[in-house]
């Protein structure tokens, strides 16, 4: 009898330990790459046509010591130094910074969005108070950075980095100066050799231009983000592929490159987004006369103003004028079409399956999250990787899809504002949704256009991945009606509306000189 | 009076018969089989089931809160306004041995926001987790004027649907396998009061999201959410009256995660979550004279701390029956 007792016991025991040494899981921090072989060089890339500087040339970075320089040879000598000593938090560093740190520095991006992305609370006596640039500890912390904001962030970021290594390329092919694992046959380079010269490096660019975009997009993270900076300069020098000076001169390039991008940013319209209650009435004013419906924020206590009433009039990076691309009226309160729509998100509310469920949570991208913006920046970055793309195509790639999610925000925005259409939970009665309706009008879909922009972007750089993105984006889109937050038409007519806001950065991209 | 030492322990009053007082270990249950679920309900107790004798129970339990802690910040959150979260739970145990007695259980929970509330979620709904344990009465003797035990419990549970418990607050459990181990101590005056102590960990696994990022002091680029382990201690003073018709109890019971964050700034709860709980709760277990095997039992708990967990209030009531599955009376000599 006793016995059988312990042997019951140590089996329950021995089982129960088994199930969960065997169910560790890796839980990634970030994209599981490493250094990898660029497919292609781009000796041409200092001549192709850089987002706001003017050419590659513009900046001026002066030439380099040569290699039998005596100055060259003690730099190179104090690398090897520096590469003998190396600690093993230096080698994790290098080995986490690989030969692409442009995909590294959006991941801190999309964690700083994720980090801020939560939306202000309401005070004791029911008022809000919003985040404020001139006291970024708040609280509430400064920024806010929900989806509009996290776009521009992420724009301005890439680029800055593109323009930075159109730059590096340009005087890369004009000075010539070798790697120094390619002088020096001791070094062991840390990643796949090339034959991309050194000077300036291109890290460093990065480095430089990321940290000084995020510091003044997220300015209580300074300290944060100098530290990355300097760990990521190290780990240049540590991989045995640039001395002091390549760096140096990298770092000019991306000094220059974030002041030029971050004049833009100070005058674009971004900082009287958020307007006050009175033009926020206005706006409401005006669509009711206009449309005879306004959008209605159904918080308690309810948010006096909706988010960023005027980013649609933010400047945009590839269309002059708004307006040009602002979609068709969506469908009166009292037509067919509308009620025919209500009946569709009953029918979904109603039989909600777990595959409905799954795709509404899978895009959702709320707060506390990366946005959409972000989740296509992640989903470039992975493809990004699997192409083995070099720095300099990243950063095109980067760039060009940001600033075309940036500009179809913006006319998504306008549509939201000039339209102000209710939202589901506004206009059916009892509804109840399984995602959180947004603080601002529904038509049209942001996830809509932020993705159908995203993914033509992606489509026209990655032509074998256009079917699966533009899969996805069609996903993204029809994922807030099975939310229940979105009508149908905001997310169709959003998905076609990003599609041609795309169309004008793709066209821009296809003029650059990477084309031909 | 003087019966078997085992004998007197078990039925003060009533030798010869199996009492229905033997179904009054069904609340150590919730305790054993379901901490995810309201932080543990009761109190796991010291008392043992005889071989061959199924005890089952049915309970409804109304748990409500309209504040919860955002880490360390007690907050009222009127997009979510005040959550309700009621529980069906069926369970059954079975005697084994007399010393070792094991149950199941598979709770069915609902979760939805009172009206007005400001975020317009529908609630959950949907069987939760089913949990096995097994109760292993290690000591058992005479000390002083009364009885001293000790027990061990071992308990596993794991999703039995595929709800999604990053759904918080309307999500109806943390999604997970759980594996737990509990030592329980109690002592016994013959006068009927009793005190009774418990240890337990829990080691948590991990649960799917449907989403395949979040932040959690960082980034993570995965679906898998790691839940917190957590110890639990609790600590109970009861007494028998009316012949051990009547059972009160007093409880304290409090989880401590070893890990985790906290929720941050009016966001979400998730199941990353560090969660912290302190918990009084008050019992009551009558058996019937009349029907032999049935008892009814009542019960309200009350968290008065805690971190990144709601503060909740719950009450229930259940009715437990006990019978022996084999027909022929069980020789209590023959037991030991």
């Amino acid at each position: 009898m006793k016995k059988m007792r312990n042997k019951i016991i140590t089996l329950v025991l021995a089982l129960g330990l088994a199930i969960f040494v065997s169910c560790e899981k890796d839980t990634p921090r970030y994209l599981p790459y490493e250094g990898y072989s660029f497919t292609e060089l781009n000796e041409n890339g200092g001549d192709w046509t850089p987002v706001l500087e003017d050419s590659g040339a513009s900046i001026t970075v002066d030439a380099p010591d040569a290699t039998d320089s005596q100055a060259y040879q003690d730099e190179l000598a104090d690398m090897k130094q520096a590469m003998a000593n190396m600690t093993s938090e230096q080698k994790k560093a290098v080995k986490y910074w690989t030969n692409n740190p442009a995909i590294r520095w959006n991941e801190i991006a999309l964690e700083l969005i994720a980090k801020y992305n939560l939306i202000p609370g309401p005070n004791a006596d029911g008022t809000y108070t919003l985040p404020n640039p001139a006291n970024p500890e708040g609280p509430p912390a400064f920024p806010f950075a929900h989806p509009p904001y996290a776009c521009r962030a992420l724009a301005y970021m890439s680029v800055a980095q593109f323009d930075g290594l159109i730059t590096a390329w340009h005087y890369k092919y004009e000075y010539n100066r070798a790697a120094p694992y390619q002088l020096d046959e001791d070094i062991d380079y840390a990643y796949e050799e090339n034959d991309i010269p050194s000077y300036p490096s291109d890290g460093a660019v990065i480095a430089r231009a990321s940290r000084k975009i995020l510091t003044a997009m997220f300015p209580l993270e300074a300290e944060y983000l100098q530290k990355l900076e300097e760990e990521n300069l190290e780990s240049l020098l540590l991989s045995g592929g640039y001395v002091t000076s390549d760096i140096d001169a990298g770092l000019v390039i991306g000094d220059a490159v974030s002041a030029t991008g971050l004049a833009r940013a100070a005058n674009d319209g971004m900082k009287n987004a958020q307007t006050p209650k009175a033009v926020s009435d206005s706006i409401k004013q005006a669509a009711y006369d206009r449309f005879g419906w306004a959008w209605d924020n159904l918080e308690i206590p309810v948010r006096p103003v909706g988010l960023t009433p005027l980013f649609g009039k933010v400047t945009m990076w590839s269309i002059a004028d708004v307006e040009s691309v602002r979609p068709i009226a969506p469908p009166q309160l009292d037509s067919q079409e509308f009620l025919d729509d209500v009946q569709l998100l009953k029918d979904y509310a109603r039989n909600m399956t777990d595959e409905h469920r799954r795709i509404a949570n899978f895009w959702q991208d709320g707060l506390g999250t990366y946005t959409p913006p972000g989740h296509w920046n992640r989903i470039a970055n992975e493809i990004i990787v699997e192409h083995q793309l070099n720095p300099l195509q990243t950063t095109r790639t980067l760039a060009y899809m940001n600033m075309a999610i940036m500009d179809s925000g913006i006319s998504c925005w306008d549509a939201k504002y000039y339209y102000h259409y209710p939202r589901p939970i506004q206009m059916i009665e009892n509804f109840e949704t399984i995602a959180g309706t947004p603080n601002f009008p529904s038509y049209t879909s942001g996830h809509s256009v932020f993705s159908a922009a995203a993914s033509e972007v992606l489509a026209y750089i990655f032509p074998d991945e256009a079917a699966k993105v533009r899969g996805w984006a069609e996903e993204a889109a029809i994922s807030r009606v099975y939310g229940g937050i979105h009508w149908s038409f905001d997310a169709f007519v959003g998905t076609d509306q990003g599609r041609e806001v795309a169309q004008y950065t793709i066209d821009r991209a296809k003029a650059d000189g990477a084309d031909n | 009076m003087t019966f078997p030492k085992h004998f007197r322990y078990r039925c003060p009053k009533h030798k010869k018969k199996v009492v229905p007082t033997f179904c009054a270990f069904i609340l150590a249950l919730v305790g054993i089989c379901l901490p995810n679920l309201l932080s543990g309900q009761t109190p796991s107790d010291a008392l043992m089931m005889r071989s061959k004798n199924v005890c089952v129970l049915f309970s409804y339990d109304m748990g409500t809160f309209d504040r919860y802690w955002e880490g360390s910040y007690l907050r009222s959150n009127q997009t979510v306004a005040t959550v309700d979260r009621n529980t069906i739970m069926p369970m059954a145990a079975i005697g084994i041995l007399d010393d070792l007695n094991f149950y199941i259980s598979l709770p069915y929970v609902s979760t939805e926001s009172s009206e007005p509330n400001g975020g317009k979620f529908t609630g959950a709904r949907g069987f939760q987790d089913i949990g096995f344990a097994v109760k292993y009465r290690a000591i058992q003797t005479a000390l002083g004027s009364g009885k001293l035990t000790a027990l061990a419990t071992a308990g596993f549970s794991t999703p039995f649907t595929n709800y999604l418990s990053d759904y918080r607050p309307y999500s109806i459990g943390s999604g997970a396998p759980e594996f737990s181990l509990r030592g329980i101590g109690q002592y016994q005056w013959n006068n009927g009061f009793y005190v009774r102590a418990a240890l337990a960990h829990l080691w948590r696994g991990y649960t799917e999201a449907e989403r395949d990022y979040y932040y959690n002091n960082g980034s993570y680029y995965t679906a898998w959410m790691d839940i917190p382990n957590a110890w639990t201690y609790e600590g109970i003073l009861g007494k028998w009256f009316f012949n051990t018709s009547l059972k009160l109890e007093l409880s304290y019971f409090s989880l401590n995660s070893t890990s985790g964050d906290d929720i941050r700034a009016y966001n979400a709860a998730q199941p990353t979550n560090k969660v912290e709980s302190d918990r009084i709760g008050l019992s009551a277990q009558y058996f019937f004279k009349s029907i032999k095997g049935l008892g009814i039992v009542a019960y309200h708990n009350r968290v008065v701390d805690g971190r990144n967990t709601p503060k909740l209030s719950n009450t229930g009531f259940g009715i437990t029956y006990q019978f022996n599955v084999i027909k022929k009376q069980t020789d209590e000599k023959d037991a030991q």
